[in-house]
């Protein structure tokens, strides 16, 4: 049988995927005419967030598959432009999209932090380690780690360190598209998560890596047109022009002066500690444009540096470095993902800016008794709470509470247009949310299965595919009971789990991909440094008052990265030279030319036991 | 006695080097530019640039420009880079 990375690429993938997205725009018509015709809420809503849901499932139908290099690395043939979609969307995820945007309406300039070390984070993974990882084709970060230094052991910490950066991610992720569900759908939490939970974990067994790049295409495309649709008719309706990246400058005045209405005075800087808003409704107490108000310069680059790093090294981004078909399809496919973030990243603080002047405009017109009406409706949607609480018979900045997670969801409310572009922003964003929760939910289980019950259960009871279902089941249902259970910040969750991966894989992957002297314990050293600094801040942190003279989780990132890439090189100088094995293998990772490395072993070992096969049927009828 | 002479690869050699150069730079150059412009926001944004304060616009906007160009120039030079190499792993 061929290989499946030998066979090419379906030449009709643009095609398809020009179906989908025209086939969402016709939905989004369809609707809006629905709903002049007089349909309910409840069921514009169900039929705007249902029939995507349908789609992706019958997507990851499709493409469902029971061979393992598809199911690991979607057989290694897919398009550069697709894998951007895909890493754009776990870039970015729910998180972005709903918590990055609101802090940005909370922080204003501050914020632009985290969007920026996103980015150069991309940036710092595209040149460091992307194109090493493809040409070693290993199917997980573990694995690569492992191949890399011939280390089983290595291998196993590696992946028991990987969890809490992508555990943390995947409940804060589903949890951000759960409370979209739950408030459009009008059903509990608790239903939304095991809903979305199911299908997240349907789509991750179907077809693994496979079915998650397809299915992440399509969210990826939802989630753009609704964005986008949302944002430049918005953009439209303020200033008359089509490009809301460019045109929100000019709100700046009125946004200033409704600030100035609303009592809005600049602050002097906090920690970074308590300066990022928090999940519950809070009022606004930061101007906009005001720089480093909320925190000084120093809080600022420690916080893009770390996400900058955990950026570069998050497990979830790597793993996908080993599905497309060469090392320059690779790279290209990183460039398209970072360009896809990037222009996320420059719409966002556009929406904030946007939602901030409508509001504090609307109501430093309107007195307490006669509220605006899209006020009300966000306020029947627990994404607002205005009272006059001075009973001066008008609404300020500090007696209005807004949630930090539904500033994207309240724009199309708060610009006054109807119910379907409403549900269209909370679309785009359950698909981006989805498309990220998926792929750190398999990056997770993957790991689990392929670098600890492979590595520790030496006879291999189960076979691969079915020892990855069984981890994508059980994590699922973990991470769906953990969120009924435990109250989750996904941005904080997020941070945490940025630092982490930055913490302990940065240096290690630099250590290994760019050092030749790193040696096994060189490795392990290094990535244990950075875990056990990040593990002790976020146990003993908040519980030593750490916080509170500024040792916040970004800084505790950053000198866990410093304190792991000395150990690193300090063990690897002392201890041990590298073996030849690793050598030469180091030596194969750094050649540009020729087949993944893992691919190339797997051929081999095929080719032996072929040849052990033919020997013993020929050496069979002498007997 | 004989001893063990390390095989030469002038070929793979400079074009580790050259790939080290290459990162060094790109990186060194967007993280420069990064922190020069968040050391200097407050100053910055005393000018302005289409409607934005010039140290907002930059941060928002301007960087992440220039951090794209960035990734879209490295591959261009990475692969002649990379060709470079097989070129003369030809002619060896």
């Amino acid at each position: 049988m061929i290989p499946s990375r030998l066979r090419t690429p379906n030449p009709h993938l643009g095609a398809y995927y020009g179906i989908v997205t025209s086939a969402f725009v016709s939905l989004i018509i369809i609707l809006a005419m629905f709903e002049q015709l007089g349909w309910g809420r409840l069921l514009l809503a169900q039929c705007m967030m249902l029939v995507p849901l349908a789609l992706y499932l019958l997507i990851a139908v499709g493409s469902r598959t029971f061979e393992v290099e598809d199911y690991f690395v979607s057989g290694r043939r897919v398009p550069p432009v697709f894998n951007g979609f895909a890493l754009a969307a776990i870039a970015v995820g729910g998180v972005g999209f709903l918590a990055y945007t609101g802090t940005v309406f909370f922080l204003g300039f501050d914020a632009l932090a985290i969007g920026l070390g996103w980015t150069f984070g991309m940036l710092l993974g595209a040149i460091l380690f992307v194109p090493y990882l493809r040409k070693a084709g290993s199917y997980t970060l573990p694995s690569f780690l492992g191949h890399r230094f011939r280390s089983r052991g290595l291998r196993m910490a590696a992946s028991v360190m990987q969890l809490p950066p992508t555990a943390f991610l995947v409940v804060a992720e589903i949890k951000i598209a759960a409370l979209i569900a739950a408030l459009f759908l009008s059903i509990s939490f608790s239903i939304a998560v095991l809903v979305l939970v199911a299908l997240i974990a349907a789509i991750a067994i179907l077809g693994g890596m496979r079915s998650l790049t397809w299915t992440a295409s399509a969210e990826f495309l939802v989630g753009a047109v609704g964005l986008t649709v949302v944002v430049t008719t918005v953009s439209i309706i303020l200033t008359n022009v089509p490009a809301p990246q460019l045109t929100y400058g000019e709100m700046f005045s009125s946004l200033h002066n409704a600030e100035i209405t609303a009592g809005l005075t600049p602050l002097v800087p906090g920690g970074l500690a308590t300066a990022l808003p928090g999940a519950m409704p809070a009022p606004t107490v930061k101007p906009f444009l005001q720089p480093f108000g909320s925190l000084g310069p120093m809080d600022f680059a420690t916080l893009f540096l770390s996400l900058a790093l955990g950026t570069a090294a998050l497990p979830s981004i790597l793993m996908r470095s080993g599905v497309t078909s060469s090392i320059a399809d690779q790279r290209r496919s990183t460039a398209w993902g970072l360009l896809f973030v990037a222009l996320f990243v420059m719409t966002v603080p556009a929406i904030a800016a946007f939602t901030k002047l409508i509001v504090f405009r609307d109501i430093a017109l309107a007195s307490a008794s006669s509220l605006p009406v899209w006020l009300t409706e966000l306020a029947d949607k627990h994404l607002l709470q205005a009272a006059d609480a001075n009973g001066d018979g008008a609404i300020g900045a500090a007696e209005l509470l807004i949630g930090r997670d539904g500033i994207a969801l309240a724009l199309p409310w708060a610009a006054g247009l109807p119910y379907v572009p409403c549900l269209l922003m909370a679309t785009a964003a359950l698909a981006i949310a989805l498309a990220a929760a998926a792929a750190h939910l398999f990056t997770l289980t993957a790991s689990l299965a392929e670098d600890l019950y492979r590595v520790l259960d030496r006879g291999q009871a189960l076979p691969r595919l079915i020892a990855a279902w069984a981890a994508i089941a059980a994590c699922s249902l973990a991470a769906a009971m953990f969120l009924m259970i435990a109250e989750v910040d996904p941005l904080k969750a997020a941070l945490t789990a940025f630092a982490f991966a930055g913490a302990s894989f940065f240096p290690t992957l630099l250590l290994a991909i760019w050092w030749r002297r790193c040696t096994k314990w060189g490795a392990f050293a290094a990535m244990t440094a950075g875990f056990l600094v990040m593990l002790g801040e976020l146990v003993f942190g908040g519980m030593l008052g750490f916080s509170n003279a500024g040792f916040t989780t970004s800084l505790a990132s950053l000198i866990g990265a410093l304190l792991g890439l000395v150990a690193g090189v300090t063990v690897s100088l002392y201890l041990h030279k590298p073996s030849q094995g690793e050598d030469d293998y180091y030596e194969e990772m750094r050649d540009p030319e020729g087949e993944a490395i893992y691919d190339r072993a797997q051929a081999r070992t095929a080719a032996q036991a072929a040849a052990r096969a033919s020997a013993a049927a020929e050496a069979a009828p002498s007997r | 006695m004989a001893t063990e002479v390390p095989a030469q690869h002038p070929a793979r050699d400079r074009h580790q080097l050259q790939t080290l150069i290459l990162a060094i730079t790109l990186l060194l150059t967007a993280l420069l530019a990064v922190l020069v412009v968040i050391a200097s926001a407050t100053w910055l944004n005393r000018y302005g640039f289409v409607h934005f304060p010039l140290g907002f616009y930059l941060l928002a906007q301007g960087l992440l420009i220039f951090i794209v160009a960035v990734a879209f120039w490295f591959i261009r030079i990475q692969e002649r880079i990379d060709l470079a190499r097989s070129e003369r792993e030809g002619l060896g």
